[in-house]
């Protein structure tokens, strides 16, 4: 387990450090000043910290999600879609429920989570049943869930005043408290911090994880020792997918204060290379997702400031998933 | 099976491979070898000593100058073994040299030439075979005197677990409706070869296959639709066929191994959290009755021998004052020290009122444990001993489906 987080260490350091300046120098960029601009763009000053932050928090949600779902031997790169539907819930619900804010707020994330776990629960039910792949389930239902989340805000539930890509903007009550002031980062962030501790004593301390994760480890053994390999399938799923459903209501509540279909920028799919940087630990999670963080936040002050294509972190970060879940992937497929 | 014994030479014909004269290649080398294979089996679906002469048969097919067997007849039929020998000795007058890992002497003493014995690491004594004898070996690989079984108590036999009409079936093998009973306070022991219905027998009752016919336990009937984990609460524990893949988790510690099956019992679990300091104490007791090295809770389970891996799946098995207890091949390639301890924990078990169903390949396994002995053939029961009735020569012949 050691040997293998520092071998996915490494290959993560290479892929950003020697792909990032290869893609640089390709663009007549010395990569120093690319990555001295972005690392200057995400951590230069508080409001930047805060906006690395932000970028953390809405990689954080999904990544404990997939991590959920890798430790019981489930490969859910669905994160995406449950993300969005999620932040669709909290998007429609906030706009139509005249609540105070005490309680429209827990109601919210609870909607977002549910909305999350209905669209991971629905990959973990195929593969319970059927055993059908859930790679290639929850790889499908990402389109699904783009294509309804465009279809309901544009049609059935279109509101007056917003435009077609978008819900009405919520009231605000439903707005997350700001934790920084002056800033955009909010209680969410710490949500996603606790809720990555509280992940660590799941897996480590309780019955459930140990059994999660038996489940994941060794499927055999587990089944013999009692535990049900098609409930277990069906619960990882639907707890990974309320995880991400949960940070996507975050970011419709937080940042965007409005359903908007373009709303994540593939953080379901990023989430995926922070969850295995992160060795499927909770809190190993939280350092790889800040490190992704400031991929994501400082990629626009390096197109700013040294004229690289941001571009090239989408390149980056696409190796890296690559790089570490390809061999999982082919493991999943051995193993389904 | 063909495509994996001929696998990098394979019979050509143009560009594309010759089928047809591989199947007769396969054929006429296990004719050849004594050793029965379908060529067409899939791999995926033979019991594991079938699988042993796939890799034998594909070893031959090279006509090896020096060929290293890591324990070749761990899974083959005492019948099996003698052709296996024979086998190996006209490859080695044809000028081969034959190494052989083994952990049973007495093949040693009947086939070899020459003896090494290795304890811990170390070589400890040679020996030419012609001048020496079991004991002789035996005291070397435990370095003293073989440490004698515990001996048997005297019980009331009282009936735990009756079968009858069991039938079920997979790709490899078949139950005809067995019927058997195994008394508390007592061992009964399997004989047969590998392939018959023994591991359909194991896993029906375990719960984890699928099938038809009674079965009760203290006279509480087992539906079939129990699975593994009601069996578990009902105090039944199988010690599987395959440690590694069916009993443990080879990337955990040995203390959540050893909590494994009962994490969801008190004192282990309470409030849905796992007490860490119940799974240690649980750890150390397996520790220390089976003689664990290295004696630490936390050491990987992977990184264990595989002996010590077998004592902690024992170790588990038996630790909760267990009704009945499955133990199928459960000295299967391990030392004879470990063999020796685990035998006398099971003998210890059923002097504490334990069933005991010991599903082995090993007839001396049988002879030493057994109070009763059932012997199966082709799905069924073929014949019942009592063990002061017992008698070779005819378990033997019934074993190879004689009448």
């Amino acid at each position: 387990m050691k040997r293998r987080l520092a071998r996915d260490l490494i290959v993560t350091v290479i892929v950003v450090f020697g792909v990032g300046s290869l893609a640089m120098l390709l663009a007549h960029v010395n990569p120093i000043d690319g990555f001295g601009a972005l690392f200057d763009g995400a951590l230069g000053n508080e409001s930047e910290v805060a906006e690395t932050l932000l970028q953390t928090t809405a990689l954080l949600f999904p990544a404990l999600g997939i991590a959920l779902a890798f430790r019981a031997g489930l490969f859910n790169i669905g994160a995406e879609g449950q993300l969005l539907l999620g932040g669709l819930a909290a998007g429609v619900l906030g706009v139509i429920l005249p609540l105070p804010s005490i309680i429209l707020i827990p109601v919210l994330l609870a909607a977002g989570a549910c909305a999350g776990g209905v669209w991971g629960g629905l990959a973990g039910f195929l593969r319970a049943r059927f055993g059908a792949n859930e790679v290639i389930a929850t790889l499908m239902l990402n389109v699904i869930a783009a294509l309804l989340a465009a279809y309901l805000v544009g049609g059935p539930l279109m509101q007056p005043g917003a435009a077609a890509s978008e819900t009405a903007l919520l009231p605000h009550a439903a707005w997350l408290p700001a934790i920084l002031p002056d800033t955009r980062l909010t209680i969410s962030f710490a949500i996603a911090i606790v809720l990555a501790f509280i992940l660590r004593f799941v897996f480590t301390r309780t019955v459930f994880g140990f059994e999660l994760r038996a489940a994941g480890d060794a499927p055999e053994a587990a089944r013999r020792a009692g535990i049900d390999l098609a409930t277990s399938a069906f619960v990882a799923m639907t707890l990974s997918g309320a995880i991400a459903g949960l940070g996507g209501a975050t970011i419709v509540m937080g940042v965007l204060h409005r359903f908007n279909a373009g709303l994540s920028p593939g953080y379901g799919f990023i989430a995926i290379a922070v969850a295995l940087v992160g060795n499927l630990e909770p809190l190993f999670i939280i350092v790889a997702a800040f490190a992704f963080g400031i991929l994501q936040s400082g990629a626009i002050a390096m197109q700013a400031e040294a004229g690289v294509p941001r571009d090239v972190i989408a390149i980056v970060e696409g190796l890296v998933i690559i790089a570490l879940a390809g061999r999982r992937v082919v493991a999943a497929r051995r193993t389904s | 099976m063909w495509e994996n014994i001929l696998l990098g030479r394979e019979p050509r014909r143009g560009f594309s491979i010759d089928r047809e004269r591989a199947r007769e290649i396969v054929r006429e080398l296990a004719r050849r070898h004594g050793l029965a294979v379908n060529p067409d089996a899939l791999v995926e679906t033979l019991p594991v000593g079938i699988r042993q002469r796939v890799e034998l048969l594909r070893e031959l097919v090279r006509e090896p100058a020096i060929l290293l067997l890591d324990e070749p007849t761990a899974a083959l039929a005492p019948s099996e073994i003698d052709a296996f020998f024979t086998t190996v000795r006209a490859l080695a007058a044809h000028g081969t040299a034959i190494m052989i890992v083994t952990h049973k002497l007495a093949e040693v003493v009947a086939y070899s030439r020459r003896v090494t014995v290795m304890r811990a690491g170390a070589i400890v004594a040679r020996f030419e075979t012609a001048t020496t004898d079991v004991d002789a070996i035996a005291r070397a690989m435990v370095g003293g005197e073989v440490p004698p079984l515990v001996a048997r108590a005297a019980t009331v036999p009282v009936p735990r677990l009756v079968v009858r009409e069991l039938r079920a079936k997979n790709e490899a093998a078949e139950l005809h409706a067995a019927a058997l009973r195994v008394c508390a306070g007592e061992i009964v022991g399997i004989a047969g070869v590998e392939g018959n219905g023994q591991s359909l027998l194991a896993d029906a009752i375990a719960g984890t296959i699928g099938y038809t016919g009674e079965m009760s336990l203290d006279g509480e009937p087992l539906a079939s639709t129990l699975g593994p984990g009601a069996r578990l609460m009902r105090g039944i524990r199988v010690i599987p066929q395959d440690r590694t893949h069916e009993a443990l988790v080879l990337d955990w510690s040995l203390s959540d191994n050893v909590a494994l099956g009962r994490q969801r019992t008190a004192p282990l679990q309470r409030g849905g959290v796992i007490d860490r300091g119940v799974a240690a104490r649980y750890a150390r007791d397996v520790i220390e009755r089976f003689d664990v090295r290295p004696p630490n809770p936390s050491v990987i389970v992977g990184m264990l021998s595989g002996g010590n891996q077998q004592k902690v799946v024992v170790g588990r098995a038996l630790a909760d004052a267990p009704q009945l207890i499955v133990a199928y091949q459960p000295t299967r390639g391990i030392d004879i020290g470990a063999g020796t301890l685990v035998q006398s924990r099971l003998i210890e078990a059923r002097n504490a009122g334990a069933a005991v169903l010991l599903i082995s390949f090993e007839l001396d396994e049988i002879f030493a444990l057994a109070d009763r002995v059932y012997v199966m053939f082709g799905g069924r029961f073929v014949g019942e001993f009592a063990r002061g009735t017992i008698d070779r020569g005819r378990i033997g012949a019934l074993m190879a489906g004689g009448v």
